[in-house]
């Protein structure tokens, strides 16, 4: 079944003002069914062109739009925005503000209302009873974890029976398991109800397992639209544009370029790699766990407890009884699912969030007798929305803010060595809000450092970050063990994990339920089940071919094959 | 096929749309802060902050003085009162109409965003306006509600000091300390930054309607005025408490005035030979 | 720890944050809750008005009687009725002390006396009415009233975003504060301290602005797709929205009983005035 739904010939755009096409002369046809994942850099089109396929261009965005763009044959020029968005609906990577009504149910008949359709109620239980959304249909928008709302956002599309639906990077917002949520949703979108699915994605794994056509953007330009194995398979040309294949197909092709097709999942990287008899087990870097019994504790958190009241008057327990000790050269990943307390943890050490019952010492001091004010001398807190770090105009009044507030004397010459640390030289002047989001994260990172902290703690440092931003910021926090003595990362990203800590608190519920490292974590299938947790691509490889100790990252299982001397003809 | 399409009404009417919910968003989360720290009251006088008046001026003066006017007189009864649960009834609605009338009068005053004179003489006239509007509903309001009010001694004559002390001091709060000197500081920090944002461009010079707003001041004054003495004047002419009252409190009222006139002159000069700079290169920055 | 900083930890915040939604969204079962908005604003309306052209004491006392029953039943939060009592007593003082002061005698207190009395159950009826009605049918009223969709959008879209908005504006705060240092010297009732606050409280809400007008793009991006100007010019759209709302028996009677009741105290005021 190849009949075309979308066509778009000879399609350009320039946003008024701009001096450069965001598009190009795209000519591309997607077929009714497909599900298709569109690629490319930061600043490719890819937003754009998703909005040219729901008529925002050219009907809200005025600029020069040259070319046309058919749904079901329907030329968007001549149709309005209301039509349209009968066809296409669009969830936003910013779905949280595309949700304007206060309850979930609210916002899944405002649409239909809206164009004067008498079946809202109905539509809007087919869809509630279609995603499963009875527990959460009455209640308020700003109760909902980021998960649900991302549901909610994609529910209310869907109350308008669009044939296509576009979901602008859902896995950059979502934690890993929602986001797996979300694909299977669209999978089950795309297969029982025929609805043709476009993804703007560049976590290539989810494209691996999800999506069958692949359309790279560059530059405002179609590079190509290829079936999604082969797609994945153009190694070099996806690496030119900092698009990382997944880890199975990247130690694939660094093992043998030759050996084409590469693996593009977990499953066919098992199968391609089948033929190796046995796997080098002394190779295998064994560091032990550091042993911290005769070190003094730099950070003590002693049963410390805390619960907070919800708006229905019960109460809510984030910390239960929390035992932990943080020492100097401690390069921490807290890890575990949202609502574990990672994030409540973290801001007990910046004095912000006082424990309800225990006690928490940090540098000796305990945090109810200092104002957060005092801490911030010794710990930095880095939030994961970097907007929430920048209070300043532009980036070097807010690295220099915590300086000048203390009149530090000559702190410009130490201000402009930050600077060029994080090469920040070209954006100094600029609104922190108002950069890439790449950018927006090193600049909070050069923020904290001005601080010159002893504690640094960082929220989710790399979420919705691309491939490129991500392998940036890891480079950034190797440079911080120098300089700081405890690092205490809160993370879902288990590759961050398992390359850079040397320490993984895994928590759950307010506990901890365990206190160990990357390798011990992902060798134990139970702990990893018990706390949803999914090993990075090539440990889970590693694992299923029984290699010992499992590889955590590429080029650690790259290493230990190429020492087996293992022939792959 | 080439179209350059130019900007629709549609697009205009979703800008506008903008800045109505953004103006009345943030003016309406200023309103709860305000509501939440507790004021220091002396009597009915009270030492807090009544509202953010920044907030409102910064964005009448940065974008349409019309919408941002309106969001945010609607963000103040929505966000602040009525979530709240703290309705104050007519007060409200007449609270909402002469914080309209006031910024949007400080909106279309302003000619310079460049100019903190510019800036600070519309802000301090704009909630100026909305004071003496809202002090003058409140003296109708007692006014109405007392039976022959005149008749009683002594308590025309307090109303009308409590609430010209009352007003002038949240003229001070609110439209100067947490008015026009925020928007002094903040405006040329968002002016040119926020607007893309919005993709609206930014405001250059005056708005066009500028001679309107002139006229609405000229007209409001005289509105304002005429009551203020048309209340005055009956209350004086009828109760039998003239002559001392003049006597006793006529220099009071005139010391009030003095001082709200001297803290604009003030004001005036401390940012009169900086501004001059401005108006000569109005393009500058 | 002094006052003021204990004022600002998490946990005098965190219930000041939590008595606000509680007073905003836990709205169940009050007695005027029931009632059709329209019918409940126009009752109120009655309440709001007539109170200042009533001169008559006895009437005055038996319309508060009435607001402090339906306020009762209505479940106002403490923290409301403090600020609502507070406020009007140190009204009260001022205004006496101002106008003795001034020469007023007994005359000039009962006068104050009968204006609090209609101060006050004006406020009882607006405090009533407005925390026991869901701000989404109030929106609606609005809009079935002729006011502009805009409008009415606002008043449901402030519900929904007050405690996103308040959230980010405390956690910009922390930010402030994990960055700047609070003042060592006190000064003068503790006036540093205060200042230092302030200037934060101001100062915050530069990000705000920003970050909301970020926000606000996709919104109103969102509500074009979603077919909210297209309601705004079919008035088909908006009858179909207000279609639930409907004035039943028990409005009637409301509407009703009130008319009697005002007849009643009316008659009785005039019987036995006070």
């Amino acid at each position: 079944m190849t009949e075309p739904i979308i066509q778009v010939s000879n399609l350009s755009f320039r946003y008024p003002g701009a001096n450069e096409d965001v598009l190009t002369d795209v000519n591309v046809t997607i077929n009714k069914g497909d599900f298709t994942a569109i690629i490319g850099s930061n600043g490719s089109g890819k937003s754009t062109f998703c909005k040219s396929l729901n008529g925002l261009i050219p009907h809200y965005y005025v600029g020069d739009y040259d070319g046309t763009v058919g749904i079901n044959g329907k030329n968007t020029i001549q149709h309005s925005v209301a039509e349209i968005a009968a066809n296409v609906g669009y969830v936003y990577q910013d779905f949280e503000n595309q949700l304007v009504r206060p309850r979930v149910y609210d916002e899944l008949v405002f649409s239909r209302m809206n164009f004067g359709f008498i079946d809202y109620h109905e539509k809007a239980s087919e869809v509630i009873d279609l995603l499963n959304l009875h527990a959460i249909k009455n209640q308020y928008i700003w109760q909902l974890s980021g998960g649900q709302k991302h549901m909610v956002a994609l529910a209310s599309v869907l109350t308008m029976n669009p044939e296509i639906i576009i979901v602008d990077e859902p896995s950059a917002q979502l934690d890993p398991n929602n986001a797996v949520d979300i694909y299977k949703v669209l999978k089950m979108l795309n297969e029982q109800y025929g609805k043709t699915i476009i993804v703007i994605e560049h976590h290539t794994e989810f494209i691996a397992n999800y999506c069958n056509q692949v359309l790279l953007m560059n530059k405002g330009e179609l590079a190509w639209k290829y079936p999604v194995h082969k797609a994945l398979n153009q190694v070099t040309d996806l690496l030119e544009r900092n698009i990382f294949p997944p880890q199975v197909t990247q130690a694939a092709y660094q093992i043998s370029p030759e050996r084409y097709p590469y693996p593009i999942t977990v499953d066919e990287a098992a199968k391609y790699f089948s033929t190796v008899p046995q796997y080098a087990t002394a190779t295998a870097p064994t560091e032990d766990r550091v042993n911290h019994s005769n070190r003094t504790a730099l950070i003590d958190l002693q049963q410390v407890s805390h619960t907070y009241k919800t708006v229905d008057k019960s109460t809510k327990t984030v910390l239960e009884n929390i035992n932990l000790s943080f020492y100097e050269d401690d390069r921490v990943a807290l890890v575990g699912g949202n609502g574990a307390g990672k994030s409540t943890l973290q801001k007990m050490l910046t004095g912000i969030q006082r424990p309800g019952q225990g006690s928490v010492l940090v540098l000796g001091r305990d945090t109810k007798n200092v104002s957060p004010e005092e801490l911030s001398e010794f710990v930095t807190y880095i939030y994961q929305e970097p907007e929430k770090m920048f209070i300043a105009d532009n980036i070097r009044e807010d690295i220099s803010y915590f300086l000048k507030s203390r009149d530090v004397p000559n702190h410009e010459a130490f201000v402009n060595d930050i600077i060029k640390q994080f090469h920040l030289e070209g954006l100094q002047d600029r609104d922190g809000r108002l950069l890439s989001g790449g950018q927006q994260r090193r600049a909070s990172l050069a923020i904290g450092m001005a601080m010159r902290p002893e504690v640094i703690l960082l929220d989710e440092p790399t979420a919705s970050l691309d491939v490129s931003s991500r392998k940036e910021m890891i480079a950034m926090l190797e440079k911080l063990k120098k300089h700081v003595r405890v690092v205490i990362i809160a993370t879902h990203d288990m590759e961050l994990a398992a390359e850079w800590a040397n320490r993984i608190v895994v928590m759950k519920a307010g506990q901890i339920l365990a206190d160990t490292n990357g390798r011990e974590l992902f060798n134990n299938p139970f702990l990893m089940k018990q706390t949803g947790l999914k090993p990075p691509q090539i440990t889970e490889l590693s694992i299923k071919l029984s290699m010992q100790p499992s590889a955590l990252h590429v080029t650690d299982f790259c290493q230990r094959l190429e020492h087996d001397q293992y022939e792959l003809y | 096929m080439q179209s350059n399409i130019g900007p629709t009404n549609q697009q205009g009417q979703s800008q506008k749309l903008m800045v109505f919910v953004l103006s009345m968003a943030l003016f309406g989360l200023g309103d709860l802060v305000t509501e939440l720290v507790p004021d220091i009251g002396i009597g009915s006088i009270e030492f807090g902050v009544p509202y953010f008046g920044f907030i409102g001026l910064i964005l009448v003066m940065l974008f349409n003085p019309l919408y941002a006017a309106l969001g945010a007189a609607v963000g103040e009864v929505v966000f602040g009162d009525l979530l709240m649960g703290d309705f104050g009834g007519l007060g409200e609605i007449e609270g909402v109409l002469t914080l309209f009338i006031g910024l949007y009068i400080a909106g279309l005053l302003v000619k310079n965003l460049n100019s903190k004179f510019s800036i600070a003489i519309a802000g301090m006239v704009g909630i100026a306006v909305e004071q003496v509007l809202g002090g003058l509903a409140d003296c109708i309001k007692v006014w109405v509600g007392v039976e022959d009010l005149e008749a009683i001694q002594g308590l025309p004559e307090s109303i009308v000091i409590l609430e010209l002390v009352e007003c002038s001091m949240e003229w001070v709060i609110a439209g100067v300390i947490v008015g026009i000197i925020p928007s002094i500081i903040l405006i040329p920090k968002l002016h040119g930054k926020i607007e893309p944002l919005l993709g609206v461009k930014p405001r250059q010079g005056a708005y066009s309607q500028v001679a309107a707003g002139y006229l609405l001041v000229v007209s409001i004054a005289v509105f304002v005025g005429a009551t203020l003495f048309g209340v005055i004047g009956e209350a004086i002419e009828i109760g039998a408490w003239e002559p001392d009252f003049i006597d006793q409190f006529g220099g009071w009222f005139v010391w009030v005035g003095m001082a709200i006139a001297a803290v604009v002159l003030i004001i005036t000069l401390l940012l009169r030979p900086k501004s001059k700079q401005d108006f000569e290169h109005p393009k500058a920055g | 720890m002094n006052y003021i900083e204990k004022l600002l930890t998490n946990v005098s915040i965190d219930s000041l944050k939590l008595t606000l939604l509680r007073t905003a969204y836990v709205k169940k079962g009050s007695f005027l809750a029931q009632f059709d908005p329209r019918i409940v604003i126009l009752w109120y309306s009655i309440f709001a008005i007539l109170p200042w052209f009533v001169h008559n004491t006895t009437v005055l006392l038996l319309f508060f009687f009435t607001m402090v029953i339906i306020a009762s039943l209505s479940r106002i939060s403490g923290f409301i009725l403090v600020m609502l009592s507070f406020t009007t007593f140190c009204n009260l003082i001022s205004i006496i002390v101002l106008t003795f002061f001034l020469g007023g005698d007994i005359e000039a207190f009962l006068a104050i006396l009968t204006l609090t009395l209609k101060l006050v159950t004006v406020a009882l009826a607006s405090v009533a009415v407005f925390a026991s009605l869901d701000p989404e049918k109030f929106s609606d009223a609005l809009l079935s009233f002729g006011l502009p969709g805009q409008v009415s959008f606002g008043v449901s879209y402030g519900y929904r975003m007050i405690p996103i908005l308040i959230e980010e504006y405390h956690q910009i705060i922390n930010s402030y504060r994990l960055r700047g240092r609070i003042p060592k010297k006190k000064g003068f009732l503790r006036w540093r301290q205060l200042f230092y606050m302030g200037k934060i409280a101001v100062l915050a809400f530069y990000p705000m602005i920003l970050n909301t007008a970020k926000r606000t793009r996709t919104t109103v991006e969102a509500l074009e797709v979603k077919g909210f100007t297209y309601a705004l010019n079919h008035p088909e759209a908006k009858k179909l929205k207000l279609s639930y709302l409907k004035v039943r028996t028990k409005d009637i009677v409301l509407l009703a009983s009130t008319c009697l009741f005002l007849s009643i105290s009316f008659y009785i005021g005039s019987i036995y005035p006070l």
